[in-house]
C-alpha cells in the first residue's frame, strides 16, 4: 500500500514537471519588423546610447469611399493590413480581393483591425466609383477604406513606406504595375509582414499572423 | 458489293466522321478552359460563378446562343448595365485584342459546351464572320 502511494507520487511529480515543460517552453512568437532602419544614437541622462529608428508609415493625407478625409489617424490604435490596386484592373486585382474579403471576414467588426485599400488609378478611381466598387464586392461600414488622392502621394507612399512596386506603366494591361502584396501594419505604424495577397497560402500566413500581432497587445 | 457491307462501310463512316469531330470538340474544350483560366478566371472564377455584385457568373448566362455576341465580347469588351440570373452588373469588361480568332473560337467553344447547350466545337470561320460584322456591346 504505502509502495502504491509513492508511486502515484513519482507519476503526479512527472506529469506536473511534464506539463510545466511544456507551458514554460512555448516560445512567444513575435513578428519581425521590416524595412530600413537607422540607428540613432543620443544623450539620455548623459550617457550616449543608441537607438533604433523602423521604417514607419508616416503621415497621410487621402480621400476615402464616402468622399471623407482620411488621415494616419484613422488606424491609430489598430492594426491594418495595406493594398494596392485599382478598380478597372483586369489581372491580378480581382484574385487579390477575393482573398482579402477572407482576411475582412475573419476580423469583420473587430476594433482593433482595419484594411486600407489604396488605389493606383486615383484619376478613374473616385470616392463614387471606390463606394460602388465596394458595394457590389459586399464591404460596408469603415472598417475596410478604400482610398483615393494624388497619385504621386500614393505611389511614394506605396514605394517607400509600404515597400511595394507601385507605379503607372502604359504597355502593362489595364496600364499600372503593381504587385500582389498585402502589407501588415502593427500600431506602432512598422512594416510587420508582406504576403502574397494572390495566393492561398499568403492569405492564411497573413490571417495567422493577424492574430500573433494582436497578441502582442494583450 | 454485299448490301451488309454497304451497311458497315456506311456505319463506320458515320462513326470515323462523329469521331473526327467529337475529337475536336474535345480539343477546343481543353485549350478554350486553358485560355478561360488565364483571361477570363480572375473576374469570372474558375467556376464560373463569379464574384459578388462586381463580376457576373458567366455559368448562368443566356448569351450562348448568341455566338457572335460572344465572339465579339471577348474580342472587344463590353459596357453598361447588364442583368445575368437576375442580377445587375455595370462594370466595364476590358477589351482583349491579343487574343486570336483560334483563340476565340476555342474560347466560345468551351464556353458554349460548358455553360451553353452546345455539344460539339464552335468553328474558327463562325467566329471569323462575327468577328467582321461586331455591334457594341
Amino acid at each position: 500500500m504505502k509502495l502504491r502511494i509513492k508511486t502515484i507520487h513519482i507519476y503526479t511529480f512527472v506529469l506536473a514537471a511534464f506539463i510545466f515543460s511544456i507551458t514554460s517552453c512555448k516560445e512567444e512568437k513575435k513578428l519581425p519588423i521590416l524595412g530600413e532602419r537607422d540607428a540613432v544614437k543620443k544623450m539620455v541622462d548623459g550617457k550616449e546610447v543608441v537607438d533604433t529608428v523602423y521604417n514607419t508609415i508616416p503621415a497621410f493625407s487621402f480621400v476615402n469611399q464616402e468622399g471623407d478625409s482620411v488621415s494616419e489617424k484613422i488606424a491609430e490604435g489598430k492594426i491594418y493590413v495595406a493594398d494596392f490596386f485599382f478598380t478597372t484592373c483586369p489581372t491580378i486585382c480581382p484574385i487579390m480581393k477575393r482573398q482579402m474579403i477572407k482576411v475582412y471576414d475573419q476580423y469583420k467588426g473587430n476594433p482593433q483591425v482595419m484594411i486600407l485599400s489604396h488605389s493606383i488609378d486615383p484619376d478613374h478611381d473616385t470616392p463614387q466609383v471606390l463606394k460602388k466598387f465596394a458595394t457590389d464586392l459586399g464591404v460596408e461600414g469603415s472598417q475596410w477604406q478604400f482610398l483615393t488622392g494624388n497619385k504621386e502621394k500614393i505611389f511614394e507612399i506605396g514605394q517607400h513606406n509600404y515597400l511595394v512596386t507601385a507605379k503607372e506603366d502604359k504597355t502593362a494591361d489595364g496600364g499600372y504595375i503593381h504587385g500582389g502584396a498585402f502589407i501588415l501594419i502593427d500600431k506602432e505604424k512598422r512594416v510587420r509582414g508582406m504576403y502574397d495577397g494572390t495566393t492561398e497560402e499568403g492569405t492564411q500566413k497573413l490571417i495567422a499572423d493577424m492574430k500573433i500581432l494582436l497578441d502582442e497587445y494583450k | 458489293m454485299t448490301k451488309p457491307a454497304i451497311i458497315v462501310l456506311f456505319v463506320m463512316a458515320v462513326l470515323s466522321c462523329k469521331s473526327a469531330s467529337e475529337l475536336k470538340s474535345e480539343q477546343y474544350f481543353v485549350e478554350g478552359y486553358n485560355l478561360y483560366t488565364t483571361y477570363c478566371a480572375n473576374c469570372h472564377q474558375a467556376d464560373g460563378k463569379g464574384m459578388s455584385n462586381l463580376y457576373p457568373p458567366l455559368a448562368k448566362s443566356d448569351r450562348y446562343n448568341d455566338k457572335s455576341a460572344v465572339a465579339c465580347i471577348i474580342r472587344n469588351g463590353m459596357k453598361g448595365t447588364i442583368i445575368v440570373d437576375g442580377k445587375e452588373f455595370n462594370r466595364p469588361m476590358p477589351a482583349n485584342p491579343k487574343l486570336t480568332e483560334i483563340e476565340i473560337a476555342e474560347l466560345v467553344s468551351f464556353l458554349s459546351m460548358k455553360w451553353g447547350q452546345d455539344s460539339v466545337y464552335t468553328s474558327i470561320e463562325t467566329v471569323q464572320a462575327a468577328l467582321k460584322n461586331c455591334k457594341e456591346y
